[in-house]
């Protein structure tokens, strides 16, 4: 892999430090080269400490990795919680007419530019973000030129003149520190003509709702899934579509449900909190057979936990919520791109099975933004399947002998027709009491045996006609296997070339389906040792596995509220495999 | 859609469990004779029902229905009616439904102004659990679980629905059969959200809130020369508390629904069997 530089810019919340460094991403991007950001970031408007980071190569990256070459530090804070990512070849750039004094290690080179000066030379104090980007480009050999362009994609809209203003603000960060210093960090940022999209995993999802047909989207805000709504607003409009911001989950989920009963494509994203609410619905979205899809976008819990940071904590509940058997598809995207994909796919599921579809994705996927080539997302690929709708004309092969529409009809797929409001002669019942084929309630015992049988046989059907595979990399034939879902993915896919350099073989399996999910035991069974990898404490994934294939598996789990970064993934998995098999 | 549709047409084939002389049983009838007389069918109209005997309102009905989760009636309707703007939505449910566990979205789907009609049968108890203390209950009424009273006011839905920004306010009762289907007629007629307090009385667990009583006290404001355009006198009706009223209280002529001050006229339902064109475009905002 071509050799990777790590730039970070941190400060208080309210420092502009987002949008400083979507602005250097997005200059990267344009530049033809590949990016992937992170963020630390804290659940408050302002204060604390703030950082957006970014990994960019002329390759592929998808993980964050344990080193910091360039920071831009607006507090001293920012240096402190970095200190053991900076090494002998770091560059900490900060303003040194600030009111503090900048303390780093000797080891570190020290740039300091009076970012705040200068930005009002240029006219304005507050573009002193943007001067430290200048000095970043001089340091780092980056033109310039590469800057202007995402610097008019962020101010264009508020006029030329401020425009100009901000790459005069750069100009003079990147002279200041060609004048002022002969620096021994020497990166080379190469450019290439390829052209990238830049985007995080909750746009990725609100485009696949988009290419998917959905038109209707409810939600109420919450902490990392809101993207996904404020990515959908406006934009579903353009498509016939519409957005409501409802007042809590309970009605959100009830406003999607309502929206997919009258036939429109429909969907609702939370995070586990609102998992927690939704969840008193999602057992009638299922009795009644309504086709929709729930996004949950993973974070630290239980209850507020760490609100901002990672966790895979929310296996389970979406596995398993709800009073009663409830049969649903837990989809797991395990990479941005993905996120787009399995979006799609969802669609398809809820409406082919008439069953809810829970998207699982976790915050290290929301938050970042990844650079793809823009054909990853062919929306000539995009495939819409509707399932068994009937309209006028077909309506009568489904009505019964007194002419009443059968909407749920015990088939031998087990999925009933759909009819649309409308629809001449379909009127019918649905209801979350047990009901007949006609949607009237019964407590039959054999009409019960027969209907939850029907909806039961709707996942059996969906296993066998549709691929649930998982997705692998590395050596094929390598005796050690490691196993993961959602977005630890990319760190282990980096992980696999580390472990190769310290002639460490492993075969790896990321997993994007829960349920129905990939039978792993022959691979488990042909493996010497197998390590399941997830963000969470107890290991649910890992449980799930060794319940299928009946045999113990080792664990790594972290769950400190950070992903994984792939030094650290290559490091742990070296140690495991060093043990000893644990009993089996 | 013909002009021959029946009230009947809007019954199902199963026959009601309500106790004999139930409330709901009127109330039942005055939506679907108003459906039938609006010029609705049973394949355009919509029901959304909430949990509790009211709840079952849906099952005794013939039209699409969805028969829902307790409390959660209102933004089932809500996501209907902006998904497909041509059915006609009619959300049902009890007091307990609307002005307890579901009072939050009352108040949201109030705000919204879509244009459904909702209709509360408002019995001040909670019978299929027996008899329990409702949101209505009068503050010493006494039940299992309140012996000596909810010893808190009673919710007045009326003011919570004006206080909530509400384009049509009407009460009504289940046993005037003509008043009843005529002013759940001007609630599905309204442009926006239509809202009706239906006294429907229970017969087995309330002996306060009787037939009787309802027959003595309320005062038709059919009658009473009453201006349902006028906000004030609307207002001083609505919280004097002294009496109870039926018919229109309140209707906002200038009302403007959801779907016109959101622009959400399209039905939802169409959509092309791949990515809809002007999708790579997405793609390309990300560069």
């Amino acid at each position: 892999m071509a050799e990777d530089l790590n730039w970070a810019i941190g400060g208080e919340a309210g420092d502009g430090i987002d949008s400083t460094g979507k602005i250097f991403a997005q200059a990267l991007s344009r530049a033809g080269r590949h990016v992937f950001t992170s963020k630390d970031f804290a659940s408050r408007i302002r204060g604390g400490y703030t950082a957006y980071k970014i990994r960019t190569s002329t390759d592929q990256v998808q993980s964050v990795v344990d080193r910091l070459d360039i920071l831009v530090a607006l507090t001293q804070r920012t240096i402190d919680e970095n200190l053991d990512e900076l090494h002998d070849e770091s560059a900490v750039i900060y303003d040194g007419e600030r009111s503090w004094e900048a303390e780093y290690p000797d080891h570190i080179t020290g740039v300091d530019v009076p970012l705040k000066s200068l930005a009002e030379e240029a006219g304005g104090a507050i573009m002193r973000n943007i001067v430290a980007l200048g000095a970043a480009c001089e340091i780092t050999n980056f033109s310039i030129e590469n800057l202007d362009e995402a610097l008019e994609k962020r101010f264009g809209a508020k006029g030329e003149k401020i425009v100009e203003n901000n790459k005069k603000a750069a100009r003079l960060g990147q002279e200041y520190v060609a004048e002022n210093y002969d620096l021994d960090v020497d990166y080379d940022i190469d450019e290439t003509d390829n052209d990238y999209v830049l985007l995080n995993g909750d746009e990725a999802i609100g485009m696949g709702a988009l290419a998917a047909g959905c038109r209707f989207y409810a939600g109420y805000p919450i902490t990392p899934a809101t993207d996904v709504m404020e990515y959908l607003t406006g934009r579903i409009d353009e498509f016939g579509g519409h957005v409501v911001q409802a007042e809590d989950e309970l009605s959100a989920i009830n406003l999607a449900l309502g929206a997919a009963r009258a036939g429109a494509r429909s969907m609702t994203a939370t995070s586990g909190p609102g998992i927690d609410l939704m969840t008193e619905t999602f057992g009638l979205v299922a009795t009644s057979e309504t086709p929709l899809v729930i996004v949950d976008v993973m974070r630290s819990g239980p209850s507020t936990g760490m609100p901002t940071k990672q966790e895979q904590g929310d296996l389970n509940m979406t596995l398993y919520g709800g009073h009663g058997e409830i049969p649903r598809f837990v989809v797991a995207p395990t990479s941005i791109d993905e996120c787009f994909w399995k979006t799609v796919e969802a669609f398809n599921y809820a409406e082919k099975y008439q069953t809810p579809v829970y998207l699982v994705a976790d915050l290290a996927l929301a938050v970042t933004e990844q650079t793809f080539p823009p054909e990853t997302f062919d929306m000539d690929e995009v495939e819409v399947d509707r399932g068994k709708v009937v309209d006028d004309d077909t309506v009568d092969e489904w009505l019964d002998e007194e002419g009443r529409f059968r909407a749920h009809a015990n088939t031998e797929d087990g999925v009933s027709p759909r009819a649309f409001p409308g629809t001449i002669d379909g009127a019918h019942m649905s209801t979350g009491l047990e009901h007949d084929e006609l949607g009237r309630r019964t407590e039959d015992t054999d009409v019960r045996i027969e209907q939850v049988d029907k909806r039961n046989r709707k996942v059996d059907t969906a296993r066998d006609q549709e691929n649930w595979d998982y997705r692998e990399f590395g050596n094929p034939d390598a005796d050690n296997l490691v196993i993961s879902w959602g977005s630890n993915e990319g760190a282990m896919v980096e992980a696999i070339d580390l472990l190769e350099d310290r002639g460490v073989d492993v075969r790896f399996l990321s997993v994007p389906y829960i349920f129905p999910r990939p039978d792993l035991t022959e691979d488990i069974e042909g493996a010497e040792k197998t390590i399941v990898v997830e963000c969470n404490a107890t290991g649910q994934f890992a449980d799930l596995i060794e319940h299928d294939v009946l045999q113990r598996v080792d664990r790594i789990n972290k769950y400190n509220g950070v992903r994984f970064k792939a030094d650290e993934l290559a490091d742990d998995i070296e140690a495991t495999l060093k043990t000893e098999a644990k009993a089996q | 859609m013909s002009s021959d549709v029946r009230f009947t047409d809007f019954k199902s084939d199963k026959q009601p469990t309500w106790c004999p002389g139930c409330g709901d049983f009127g109330t039942m009838n005055g939506m679907m004779k108003a459906l039938a007389n609006t010029g609705n069918d049973p394949d355009n109209t919509f029901v959304v029902a909430g949990i509790g005997c009211s709840g079952k309102i849906g099952t005794y009905m013939h039209s699409y229905a969805l028969h829902g989760v307790h409390g959660r009636a209102l933004p089932v309707g809500t996501g209907v009616k902006l998904a497909n703007p041509d059915l006609e939505v009619m959300v049902a449910g009890g007091d307990g439904d609307g002005y307890s566990i579901g009072a939050g979205h009352f108040v949201h789907a109030v705000r919204r102004n879509v244009d459904l009609t909702y209709v509360v049968m408002d019995n001040r108890i909670y019978g299929l659990t027996k008899g329990q203390a409702s949101p209505t209950s009068r503050e010493d009424f006494e039940t299992s679980t309140t012996p000596e009273g909810p010893q808190q006011p009673p919710v007045n839905p009326l003011a919570l629905a004006l206080a909530s920004g509400a384009t049509f306010i009407a009460q009504s009762f289940s046993s005037d059969a003509l008043r009843h289907a005529e002013i759940i007629e001007q609630a599905i007629e309204h442009d926006g959200f239509g809202f009706v307090n239906v006294f429907s009385p229970c017969v087995t667990f309330n002996d306060v809130d009787t037939y009787d009583y309802f027959r003595d006290s309320l005062v038709d404001l059919k009658e009473a020369d009453h201006d349902p355009h006028d906000y004030d006198d609307a207002k001083e009706k609505i919280l004097e508390g002294d009496k109870e009223y039926m018919g229109v209280l309140w209707q906002d002529e200038e009302s403007v629904p959801y779907h016109q001050t959101h622009g959400v006229t399209e039905d939802m339902t169409e959509i092309p069997d791949g990515a809809a064109d002007g999708t790579m475009d997405l793609v390309r905002e990300f560069y």
